[in-house]
Protein backbone atom coordinates (compact mmCIF):
# COMPACT_ATOMS: atom_id res chain seq x y z
CA UNK A 1 0.00 0.00 0.00
CA UNK A 2 3.25 2.28 0.88
CA UNK A 3 4.33 1.98 -2.91
CA UNK A 4 1.31 2.04 -4.54
CA UNK A 5 0.48 5.31 -2.66
CA UNK A 6 3.81 7.18 -3.11
CA UNK A 7 3.73 5.69 -6.67
CA UNK A 8 0.79 8.29 -7.35
CA UNK A 9 3.15 11.15 -5.99
CA UNK A 10 2.02 11.15 -2.39
CA UNK A 11 4.58 11.27 0.51
CA UNK A 12 4.11 8.45 3.13
CA UNK A 13 5.12 7.55 6.48
CA UNK A 14 4.94 3.87 7.92
CA UNK A 15 4.70 3.88 11.46
CA UNK A 16 5.78 -0.04 12.63
CA UNK A 17 7.22 -1.78 15.06
CA UNK A 18 9.03 -4.41 13.03
CA UNK A 19 11.28 -1.83 10.83
CA UNK A 20 13.21 -4.76 8.94
CA UNK A 21 9.86 -6.08 7.15
CA UNK A 22 9.23 -2.36 6.29
CA UNK A 23 12.69 -1.86 4.73
CA UNK A 24 12.77 -5.43 3.33
CA UNK A 25 9.34 -4.25 1.45
CA UNK A 26 10.62 -0.74 0.24
CA UNK A 27 8.66 1.73 2.51
CA UNK A 28 10.88 5.13 2.30
CA UNK A 29 10.18 7.02 5.53
CA UNK A 30 9.83 4.92 8.72
CA UNK A 31 9.14 5.52 12.27
CA UNK A 32 9.29 2.37 14.60
CA UNK A 33 6.47 1.87 17.08
CA UNK A 34 6.23 0.51 20.37
CA UNK A 35 5.30 -3.25 20.38
CA UNK A 36 2.85 -5.07 17.69
CA UNK A 37 -0.32 -5.89 19.95
CA UNK A 38 -0.10 -1.50 20.47
CA UNK A 39 1.90 0.48 17.65
CA UNK A 40 0.66 3.72 18.92
CA UNK A 41 0.09 3.31 22.60
CA UNK A 42 1.57 1.92 25.50
CA UNK A 43 -1.17 -0.33 28.55
CA UNK A 44 1.58 -0.11 31.17
CA UNK A 45 1.91 3.90 31.06
CA UNK A 46 -0.27 5.82 32.88
CA UNK A 47 -2.91 7.55 30.78
CA UNK A 48 -1.07 10.96 30.74
CA UNK A 49 2.31 9.58 29.96
CA UNK A 50 0.50 7.28 27.49
CA UNK A 51 -0.65 10.87 25.56
CA UNK A 52 2.40 12.49 25.66
CA UNK A 53 3.55 9.29 24.11
CA UNK A 54 1.03 9.10 20.91
CA UNK A 55 1.36 13.01 20.46
CA UNK A 56 5.35 12.58 20.37
CA UNK A 57 4.72 9.15 18.08
CA UNK A 58 2.16 11.74 15.58
CA UNK A 59 4.51 14.53 15.32
CA UNK A 60 7.33 12.54 14.88
CA UNK A 61 5.59 11.43 11.86
CA UNK A 62 4.61 14.06 10.43
CA UNK A 63 8.46 15.76 10.41
CA UNK A 64 9.44 12.50 8.37
CA UNK A 65 6.83 13.24 6.10
CA UNK A 66 8.49 16.53 5.95
CA UNK A 67 11.90 15.21 5.38
CA UNK A 68 13.50 15.21 2.21
CA UNK A 69 15.01 11.36 1.95
CA UNK A 70 17.49 9.65 -0.52
CA UNK A 71 17.34 6.54 0.61
CA UNK A 72 15.08 4.28 2.99
CA UNK A 73 14.84 6.55 5.98
CA UNK A 74 14.24 4.98 9.93
CA UNK A 75 13.35 8.29 11.59
CA UNK A 76 15.06 7.01 14.99
CA UNK A 77 14.75 9.95 17.08
CA UNK B 1 24.39 -36.62 28.88
CA UNK B 2 22.30 -40.02 28.16
CA UNK B 3 18.59 -40.37 28.21
CA UNK B 4 17.49 -43.99 28.05
CA UNK B 5 13.66 -43.64 26.87
CA UNK B 6 11.73 -46.98 27.51
CA UNK B 7 8.57 -47.58 25.31
CA UNK B 8 5.81 -49.00 26.34
CA UNK B 9 3.09 -49.21 23.66
CA UNK B 10 -0.22 -49.12 23.96
CA UNK B 11 -2.72 -50.77 21.80
CA UNK B 12 -5.83 -49.86 23.40
CA UNK B 13 -7.65 -47.42 26.38
CA UNK B 14 -10.69 -48.38 27.82
CA UNK B 15 -12.10 -47.49 31.12
CA UNK B 16 -12.71 -49.82 34.47
CA UNK B 17 -12.66 -49.47 37.89
CA UNK B 18 -8.73 -49.64 38.14
CA UNK B 19 -6.30 -47.59 36.33
CA UNK B 20 -3.41 -50.28 34.94
CA UNK B 21 -1.51 -50.65 31.65
CA UNK B 22 -1.53 -54.79 30.90
CA UNK B 23 -0.53 -56.28 27.58
CA UNK B 24 -0.58 -53.21 26.11
CA UNK B 25 -4.15 -52.14 27.17
CA UNK B 26 -4.63 -48.75 29.19
CA UNK B 27 -7.56 -49.64 31.42
CA UNK B 28 -8.37 -45.53 33.29
CA UNK B 29 -10.48 -45.28 36.14
CA UNK B 30 -12.54 -42.08 35.25
CA UNK B 31 -13.34 -40.91 38.69
CA UNK B 32 -9.78 -40.89 39.75
CA UNK B 33 -8.70 -38.74 36.58
CA UNK B 34 -11.55 -36.58 37.37
CA UNK B 35 -10.62 -36.37 41.46
CA UNK B 36 -7.30 -34.96 39.38
CA UNK B 37 -8.40 -32.42 36.86
CA UNK B 38 -10.88 -30.92 39.49
CA UNK B 39 -8.76 -30.15 41.90
CA UNK B 40 -8.25 -27.15 40.18
CA UNK B 41 -11.12 -24.84 41.06
CA UNK B 42 -11.16 -22.79 37.99
CA UNK B 43 -12.61 -25.77 36.41
CA UNK B 44 -16.25 -26.44 36.73
CA UNK B 45 -17.13 -29.70 35.13
CA UNK B 46 -14.73 -32.47 33.14
CA UNK B 47 -15.42 -35.37 31.06
CA UNK B 48 -13.07 -38.02 29.27
CA UNK B 49 -13.56 -39.40 26.00
CA UNK B 50 -11.52 -42.04 23.80
CA UNK B 51 -10.88 -41.56 20.59
CA UNK B 52 -8.94 -44.04 17.84
CA UNK B 53 -7.45 -44.58 14.88
CA UNK B 54 -10.06 -44.96 12.08
CA UNK B 55 -13.22 -43.92 13.85
CA UNK B 56 -15.77 -41.62 12.59
CA UNK B 57 -15.02 -39.06 15.11
CA UNK B 58 -14.08 -35.38 15.13
CA UNK B 59 -12.03 -33.60 18.21
CA UNK B 60 -12.59 -29.77 18.50
CA UNK B 61 -11.52 -27.31 19.62
CA UNK B 62 -8.18 -29.07 20.66
CA UNK B 63 -6.37 -27.34 23.35
CA UNK B 64 -2.89 -29.23 23.39
CA UNK B 65 -1.53 -32.55 22.88
CA UNK B 66 0.63 -34.55 25.46
CA UNK B 67 2.87 -37.73 25.89
CA UNK B 68 2.61 -39.09 28.84
CA UNK B 69 5.70 -40.12 30.01
CA UNK B 70 7.41 -40.77 33.45
CA UNK B 71 11.23 -40.38 35.02
CA UNK B 72 12.03 -44.08 36.56
CA UNK B 73 15.92 -43.26 36.57
CA UNK B 74 17.79 -40.02 37.35
CA UNK B 75 17.31 -36.45 38.31
CA UNK B 76 14.16 -34.48 38.03
CA UNK B 77 10.88 -35.53 37.11
CA UNK B 78 8.74 -34.78 33.72
CA UNK B 79 7.23 -31.50 33.29
CA UNK B 80 9.95 -29.38 35.62
CA UNK B 81 8.78 -26.42 36.85
CA UNK B 82 4.90 -27.58 36.70
CA UNK B 83 4.70 -30.93 38.38
CA UNK B 84 8.03 -31.95 39.92
CA UNK B 85 10.62 -29.20 40.46
CA UNK B 86 12.93 -27.63 38.38
CA UNK B 87 16.49 -30.50 38.75
CA UNK B 88 17.73 -30.42 35.30
CA UNK B 89 16.09 -33.09 33.13
CA UNK B 90 17.22 -34.57 30.04
CA UNK B 91 19.55 -37.80 31.59
CA UNK B 92 18.87 -41.23 33.36
CA UNK B 93 15.81 -43.40 32.18
CA UNK B 94 12.35 -42.06 31.08
CA UNK B 95 8.97 -44.22 30.30
CA UNK B 96 7.03 -42.75 27.73
CA UNK B 97 3.33 -44.31 26.96
CA UNK B 98 3.69 -45.01 22.80
CA UNK B 99 0.59 -45.17 19.74
CA UNK B 100 -1.26 -42.76 22.85
CA UNK B 101 -1.69 -38.99 23.54
CA UNK B 102 -3.63 -36.90 25.89
CA UNK B 103 -5.72 -34.07 24.46
CA UNK B 104 -7.01 -31.63 25.92
CA UNK B 105 -10.18 -30.15 24.33
CA UNK B 106 -12.86 -27.37 25.16
CA UNK B 107 -12.88 -23.78 24.87
CA UNK B 108 -10.31 -21.27 25.30
CA UNK B 109 -10.31 -18.18 23.66
CA UNK B 110 -12.63 -20.13 20.24
CA UNK B 111 -10.48 -18.75 17.71
CA UNK B 112 -7.46 -20.17 17.32
CA UNK B 113 -7.97 -23.77 18.69
CA UNK B 114 -7.43 -27.14 16.06
CA UNK B 115 -9.19 -29.58 14.87
CA UNK B 116 -8.52 -33.59 14.84
CA UNK B 117 -10.21 -35.91 12.67
CA UNK B 118 -9.45 -39.67 13.51
CA UNK B 119 -10.73 -40.74 10.03
CA UNK B 120 -11.29 -39.71 6.49
CA UNK B 121 -9.30 -36.97 4.78
CA UNK B 122 -8.78 -34.40 7.46
CA UNK B 123 -6.87 -37.71 9.55
CA UNK B 124 -4.07 -37.77 6.63
CA UNK B 125 -3.27 -34.09 7.21
CA UNK B 126 -2.81 -34.33 11.36
CA UNK B 127 -0.24 -36.50 12.56
CA UNK B 128 -2.53 -37.07 15.95
CA UNK B 129 -4.58 -39.22 14.13
CA UNK B 130 -2.47 -42.38 14.32
CA UNK B 131 -3.00 -42.30 17.74
CA UNK B 132 -5.00 -43.46 20.54
CA UNK B 133 -6.07 -40.48 22.51
CA UNK B 134 -7.46 -40.08 25.44
CA UNK B 135 -9.32 -36.75 25.43
CA UNK B 136 -10.13 -34.53 28.52
CA UNK B 137 -12.79 -32.16 27.88
CA UNK B 138 -12.21 -29.61 30.50
CA UNK B 139 -15.49 -26.52 30.73
CA UNK B 140 -14.82 -23.48 33.51
CA UNK B 141 -16.02 -21.99 36.59
CA UNK B 142 -18.40 -18.60 35.38
CA UNK B 143 -16.17 -15.64 34.90
CA UNK B 144 -13.08 -16.84 34.35
CA UNK B 145 -10.27 -15.00 32.48
CA UNK B 146 -8.90 -16.72 29.52
CA UNK B 147 -5.63 -16.84 30.82
CA UNK B 148 -5.80 -18.47 33.97
CA UNK B 149 -8.40 -21.28 32.25
CA UNK B 150 -5.74 -21.59 29.56
CA UNK B 151 -3.06 -22.42 32.51
CA UNK B 152 -5.81 -24.20 34.56
CA UNK B 153 -6.18 -26.83 31.20
CA UNK B 154 -2.85 -26.98 30.64
CA UNK B 155 -1.63 -28.51 34.02
CA UNK B 156 -4.81 -30.63 33.67
CA UNK B 157 -3.15 -32.23 30.82
CA UNK B 158 0.05 -32.58 32.42
CA UNK B 159 -1.45 -33.88 35.42
CA UNK B 160 -3.42 -36.72 33.49
CA UNK B 161 -0.31 -37.27 31.12
CA UNK B 162 1.97 -37.76 34.38
CA UNK B 163 -0.98 -39.95 36.69
CA UNK B 164 -1.38 -42.44 33.37
CA UNK B 165 2.47 -42.18 32.65
CA UNK B 166 3.03 -43.81 36.10
CA UNK B 167 1.41 -46.53 35.71
CA UNK B 168 3.85 -47.98 33.38
CA UNK B 169 6.49 -47.82 36.66
CA UNK B 170 6.78 -51.29 36.95
CA UNK B 171 6.57 -52.87 33.38
CA UNK B 172 8.81 -53.63 31.23
CA UNK B 173 9.47 -51.47 27.94
CA UNK B 174 8.67 -52.99 24.64
CA UNK B 175 11.93 -51.78 23.26
CA UNK B 176 13.90 -48.88 24.39
CA UNK B 177 16.24 -46.13 22.84
CA UNK B 178 19.38 -44.05 24.03
CA UNK B 179 20.35 -40.22 23.30
CA UNK B 180 23.64 -39.40 24.23
CA UNK B 181 25.59 -35.86 23.54
CA UNK B 182 29.41 -35.20 24.37
CA UNK B 183 30.93 -32.11 26.25
CA UNK B 184 32.01 -29.17 23.22
CA UNK B 185 35.84 -30.84 23.68
CA UNK B 186 35.04 -34.24 24.00
CA UNK B 187 32.78 -33.89 20.61
CA UNK B 188 35.72 -32.01 19.15
CA UNK B 189 38.24 -34.91 19.70
CA UNK B 190 35.73 -37.80 19.05
CA UNK B 191 34.61 -36.40 15.85
CA UNK B 192 37.53 -34.29 14.46
CA UNK B 193 35.95 -34.43 10.55
CA UNK B 194 32.35 -34.37 11.34
CA UNK B 195 30.43 -30.69 10.66
CA UNK B 196 29.26 -29.40 14.07
CA UNK B 197 25.87 -28.73 13.69
CA UNK B 198 22.82 -27.45 16.03
CA UNK B 199 18.99 -27.22 15.97
CA UNK B 200 18.35 -23.48 16.89
CA UNK B 201 14.36 -23.72 17.57
CA UNK B 202 12.08 -20.39 17.93
CA UNK B 203 9.59 -20.25 20.77
CA UNK B 204 6.40 -18.97 20.00
CA UNK B 205 6.33 -16.27 22.92
CA UNK B 206 3.91 -13.55 21.41
CA UNK B 207 1.84 -13.02 24.81
CA UNK B 208 -1.87 -12.71 24.70
CA UNK B 209 -2.12 -16.59 25.02
CA UNK B 210 0.39 -17.13 22.36
CA UNK B 211 3.33 -18.47 24.54
CA UNK B 212 5.89 -21.28 25.51
CA UNK B 213 7.42 -22.94 29.06
CA UNK B 214 10.74 -23.52 29.49
CA UNK B 215 10.94 -25.51 32.60
CA UNK B 216 8.45 -23.12 34.28
CA UNK B 217 9.71 -20.39 32.58
CA UNK B 218 7.36 -17.65 30.18
CA UNK B 219 9.62 -17.50 26.89
CA UNK B 220 9.02 -14.42 26.30
CA UNK B 221 10.71 -13.61 29.56
CA UNK B 222 13.85 -15.31 28.23
CA UNK B 223 17.30 -14.77 27.01
CA UNK B 224 18.34 -16.85 24.05
CA UNK B 225 19.97 -20.14 25.53
CA UNK B 226 21.64 -23.31 24.95
CA UNK B 227 19.87 -27.13 25.68
CA UNK B 228 21.34 -30.58 26.06
CA UNK B 229 19.05 -31.76 23.86
CA UNK B 230 17.14 -34.58 25.77
CA UNK B 231 16.14 -31.97 27.87
CA UNK B 232 12.72 -32.06 26.02
CA UNK B 233 12.17 -35.36 25.66
CA UNK B 234 11.46 -35.04 29.76
CA UNK B 235 9.10 -32.33 28.94
CA UNK B 236 11.41 -29.32 29.63
CA UNK B 237 9.63 -27.32 27.11
CA UNK B 238 5.27 -27.17 27.03
CA UNK B 239 3.00 -25.42 25.03
CA UNK B 240 1.12 -22.73 26.58
CA UNK B 241 -0.07 -21.45 22.86
CA UNK B 242 -3.79 -20.90 21.16
CA UNK B 243 -2.17 -19.78 18.20
CA UNK B 244 -3.37 -21.09 14.78
CA UNK B 245 -3.79 -25.25 15.32
CA UNK B 246 -1.45 -26.06 11.92
CA UNK B 247 1.75 -24.74 13.30
CA UNK B 248 2.00 -24.57 16.95
CA UNK B 249 4.33 -27.11 18.56
CA UNK B 250 2.16 -29.25 20.99
CA UNK B 251 3.71 -30.46 23.66
CA UNK B 252 4.06 -33.87 22.30
CA UNK B 253 5.82 -32.08 19.31
CA UNK B 254 8.39 -30.76 21.86
CA UNK B 255 9.02 -34.25 23.33
CA UNK B 256 9.50 -35.84 20.25
CA UNK B 257 10.63 -32.91 18.50
CA UNK B 258 11.77 -34.66 14.72
CA UNK B 259 14.44 -32.53 14.60
CA UNK B 260 16.21 -33.41 17.35
CA UNK B 261 15.37 -37.36 16.17
CA UNK B 262 17.01 -36.93 12.92
CA UNK B 263 19.75 -35.18 13.95
CA UNK B 264 20.47 -37.73 16.79
CA UNK B 265 20.05 -40.34 14.03
CA UNK B 266 22.79 -38.57 12.32
CA UNK B 267 25.17 -38.67 15.02
CA UNK B 268 28.82 -39.25 14.79
CA UNK B 269 28.36 -40.45 11.62
CA UNK B 270 27.85 -37.76 8.89
CA UNK B 271 27.25 -35.21 11.62
CA UNK B 272 28.34 -33.92 15.20
CA UNK B 273 25.21 -33.06 17.19
CA UNK B 274 26.50 -30.17 19.17
CA UNK B 275 23.42 -28.47 21.25
CA UNK B 276 19.80 -26.94 20.85
CA UNK B 277 19.91 -23.44 21.10
CA UNK B 278 16.55 -21.94 21.84
CA UNK B 279 15.04 -18.42 21.29
CA UNK B 280 11.76 -16.60 21.67
CA UNK B 281 9.62 -14.47 18.84
CA UNK B 282 8.83 -11.89 21.49
CA UNK B 283 6.85 -8.31 20.09
CA UNK B 284 9.00 -5.58 20.53
CA UNK B 285 11.93 -5.09 17.75
CA UNK B 286 14.25 -4.59 20.74
CA UNK B 287 13.48 -8.10 21.56
CA UNK B 288 13.62 -9.45 18.30
CA UNK B 289 17.37 -7.56 17.79
CA UNK B 290 18.82 -9.23 21.01
CA UNK B 291 17.15 -12.34 20.65
CA UNK B 292 18.71 -13.04 17.26
CA UNK B 293 21.74 -11.17 17.85
CA UNK B 294 22.29 -13.78 21.02
CA UNK B 295 21.82 -16.86 18.84
CA UNK B 296 24.26 -16.10 16.27
CA UNK B 297 26.25 -15.20 19.31
CA UNK B 298 26.38 -18.24 20.25
CA UNK B 299 26.49 -20.17 17.22
CA UNK B 300 30.02 -18.28 16.88
CA UNK B 301 31.10 -19.29 20.46
CA UNK B 302 30.09 -22.64 19.33
CA UNK B 303 32.67 -22.61 16.53
CA UNK B 304 29.38 -24.45 14.31
CA UNK B 305 29.64 -25.29 10.90
CA UNK B 306 25.91 -25.00 10.43
CA UNK B 307 22.30 -25.15 12.25
CA UNK B 308 18.74 -26.38 11.07
CA UNK B 309 16.39 -23.08 12.26
CA UNK B 310 12.99 -23.87 12.79
CA UNK B 311 10.09 -21.49 13.25
CA UNK B 312 6.92 -21.79 15.28
CA UNK B 313 3.43 -20.01 14.04
CA UNK B 314 3.58 -17.02 11.25
CA UNK B 315 3.40 -13.58 10.50
CA UNK B 316 5.33 -10.98 12.57
CA UNK B 317 7.48 -14.43 13.57
CA UNK B 318 8.41 -14.05 9.93
CA UNK B 319 10.77 -11.09 11.14
CA UNK B 320 12.44 -13.39 13.82
CA UNK B 321 13.03 -16.04 11.01
CA UNK B 322 15.05 -13.86 8.84
CA UNK B 323 16.74 -12.05 11.74
CA UNK B 324 17.92 -15.03 13.06
CA UNK B 325 19.40 -16.70 9.31
CA UNK B 326 20.81 -13.33 8.28
CA UNK B 327 22.65 -12.99 11.55
CA UNK B 328 23.56 -16.48 11.77
CA UNK B 329 24.63 -17.00 8.03
CA UNK B 330 26.98 -13.64 8.70
CA UNK B 331 28.62 -15.48 11.30
CA UNK B 332 29.53 -17.91 8.79
CA UNK B 333 27.20 -20.80 10.03
CA UNK B 334 25.26 -22.41 7.04
CA UNK B 335 21.75 -22.81 8.06
CA UNK B 336 18.46 -24.10 6.85
CA UNK B 337 15.35 -22.78 8.16
CA UNK B 338 12.04 -24.89 8.21
CA UNK B 339 8.65 -22.59 7.75
CA UNK B 340 5.60 -22.75 6.58
CA UNK B 341 3.47 -20.43 4.03
CA UNK B 342 0.58 -18.03 4.19
CA UNK B 343 0.50 -17.66 -0.03
CA UNK B 344 -3.54 -17.30 -0.20
CA UNK B 345 -5.82 -20.12 -1.35
CA UNK B 346 -4.59 -20.36 -4.82
CA UNK B 347 -1.11 -20.09 -3.17
CA UNK B 348 -0.17 -17.38 -5.53
CA UNK B 349 0.36 -14.72 -2.74
CA UNK B 350 3.44 -13.74 -1.18
CA UNK B 351 4.37 -17.02 1.33
CA UNK B 352 6.33 -14.86 4.19
CA UNK B 353 6.27 -11.69 5.71
CA UNK B 354 9.95 -11.23 5.35
CA UNK B 355 12.64 -12.57 3.07
CA UNK B 356 16.54 -12.21 2.73
CA UNK B 357 19.07 -14.01 0.17
CA UNK B 358 21.15 -14.95 3.21
CA UNK B 359 17.68 -17.25 3.19
CA UNK B 360 18.64 -19.41 0.58
CA UNK B 361 18.34 -22.98 1.86
CA UNK B 362 14.35 -23.36 3.36
CA UNK B 363 12.06 -26.50 3.94
CA UNK B 364 7.91 -25.61 3.34
CA UNK B 365 5.94 -27.50 5.30
CA UNK B 366 2.94 -25.91 3.05
CA UNK B 367 0.58 -23.60 2.38
CA UNK B 368 -1.86 -22.90 5.36
CA UNK B 369 -4.68 -21.32 3.72
CA UNK B 370 -5.01 -24.58 1.30
CA UNK B 371 -8.95 -24.79 1.67
CA UNK B 372 -10.33 -28.50 2.75
CA UNK B 373 -12.98 -29.85 2.87
CA UNK B 374 -13.71 -32.31 5.70
CA UNK B 375 -16.55 -34.42 5.66
CA UNK B 376 -18.99 -35.02 8.20
CA UNK B 377 -18.03 -37.56 11.35
CA UNK B 378 -20.39 -40.01 13.19
CA UNK B 379 -19.13 -38.33 16.80
CA UNK B 380 -17.68 -34.92 17.83
CA UNK B 381 -15.63 -34.99 21.00
CA UNK B 382 -15.82 -31.37 22.35
CA UNK B 383 -18.02 -28.62 20.24
CA UNK B 384 -18.66 -27.57 17.40
CA UNK B 385 -19.61 -24.89 17.93
CA UNK B 386 -16.44 -22.69 17.25
CA UNK B 387 -15.52 -24.55 13.73
CA UNK B 388 -16.80 -20.94 12.24
CA UNK B 389 -14.66 -18.91 14.28
CA UNK B 390 -11.36 -20.79 14.92
CA UNK B 391 -7.93 -19.53 12.66
CA UNK B 392 -8.76 -21.11 8.85
CA UNK B 393 -12.60 -20.94 9.54
CA UNK B 394 -15.09 -18.44 7.86
CA UNK B 395 -18.54 -17.71 8.57
CA UNK B 396 -19.95 -20.51 6.28
CA UNK B 397 -17.19 -23.65 7.18
CA UNK B 398 -19.56 -25.69 9.08
CA UNK B 399 -22.65 -27.02 6.97
CA UNK B 400 -25.63 -28.38 7.95
CA UNK B 401 -24.78 -32.10 7.04
CA UNK B 402 -21.83 -31.55 9.63
CA UNK B 403 -18.96 -31.37 6.80
CA UNK B 404 -16.87 -28.46 7.25
CA UNK B 405 -15.19 -26.55 4.27
CA UNK B 406 -11.97 -24.95 6.19
CA UNK B 407 -7.87 -24.00 5.67
CA UNK B 408 -6.02 -26.49 6.86
CA UNK B 409 -4.66 -24.07 8.68
CA UNK B 410 -7.49 -25.39 11.38
CA UNK B 411 -6.16 -28.70 11.50
CA UNK B 412 -3.93 -29.54 14.76
CA UNK B 413 -0.25 -29.90 13.38
CA UNK B 414 -1.08 -29.59 9.36
CA UNK B 415 1.86 -27.66 8.24
CA UNK B 416 4.02 -27.71 11.52
CA UNK B 417 7.45 -26.29 11.36
CA UNK B 418 9.73 -28.79 12.81
CA UNK B 419 8.17 -30.91 10.60
CA UNK B 420 6.06 -33.69 12.43
CA UNK B 421 3.21 -33.21 9.90
CA UNK B 422 2.70 -35.43 7.02
CA UNK B 423 2.59 -32.96 3.81
CA UNK B 424 5.29 -33.85 1.12
CA UNK B 425 5.84 -32.94 -2.17
CA UNK B 426 6.30 -36.68 -2.94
Amino acid sequence: MVKEIERTGIPVVQMCTVTPISMTVGANRIVPTIAIPHPLGDPNKSKKAEKELRRGLVEKAIKALETEVEVQTIFED
Amino acid sequence: MKLELGYINIKDIVFGSESKISHGVLTVNKNAVKDLVLEDELIADVSFDVAKPGESVRITPVKDVIEPRVKVEGKGGVFPGWLSGVETVGSGKTYCLKGMAVVTAGKIVGFQEGIIDMSGIGAKYTPFSTLNNFVVVCSPVKNVKQHDYEKAVRIAGFKVASYLAKLSRELTPDSTEIYETCGIKEGIEKYPNLPRVAYVQMLQSQGLLHDTYVYGVDAKKTLSTIMCPTEVMDGAIVSGNCVSACDKNPTYVHMNNPVIHDLFAEHGKTLNFVCHIITNENVYLADKQRSSDWTAKMCRLLDLDGIILSQEGFGNPDADLIMNCKKIEAEGVKTVIITDEYAGRDGKSQSLADSDPAADAVVTAGNANELIKLPAMDKVIGTLDFVNSIAGGGENSLQEDGSIEIEIQAITGATNEAGFGYLSAR
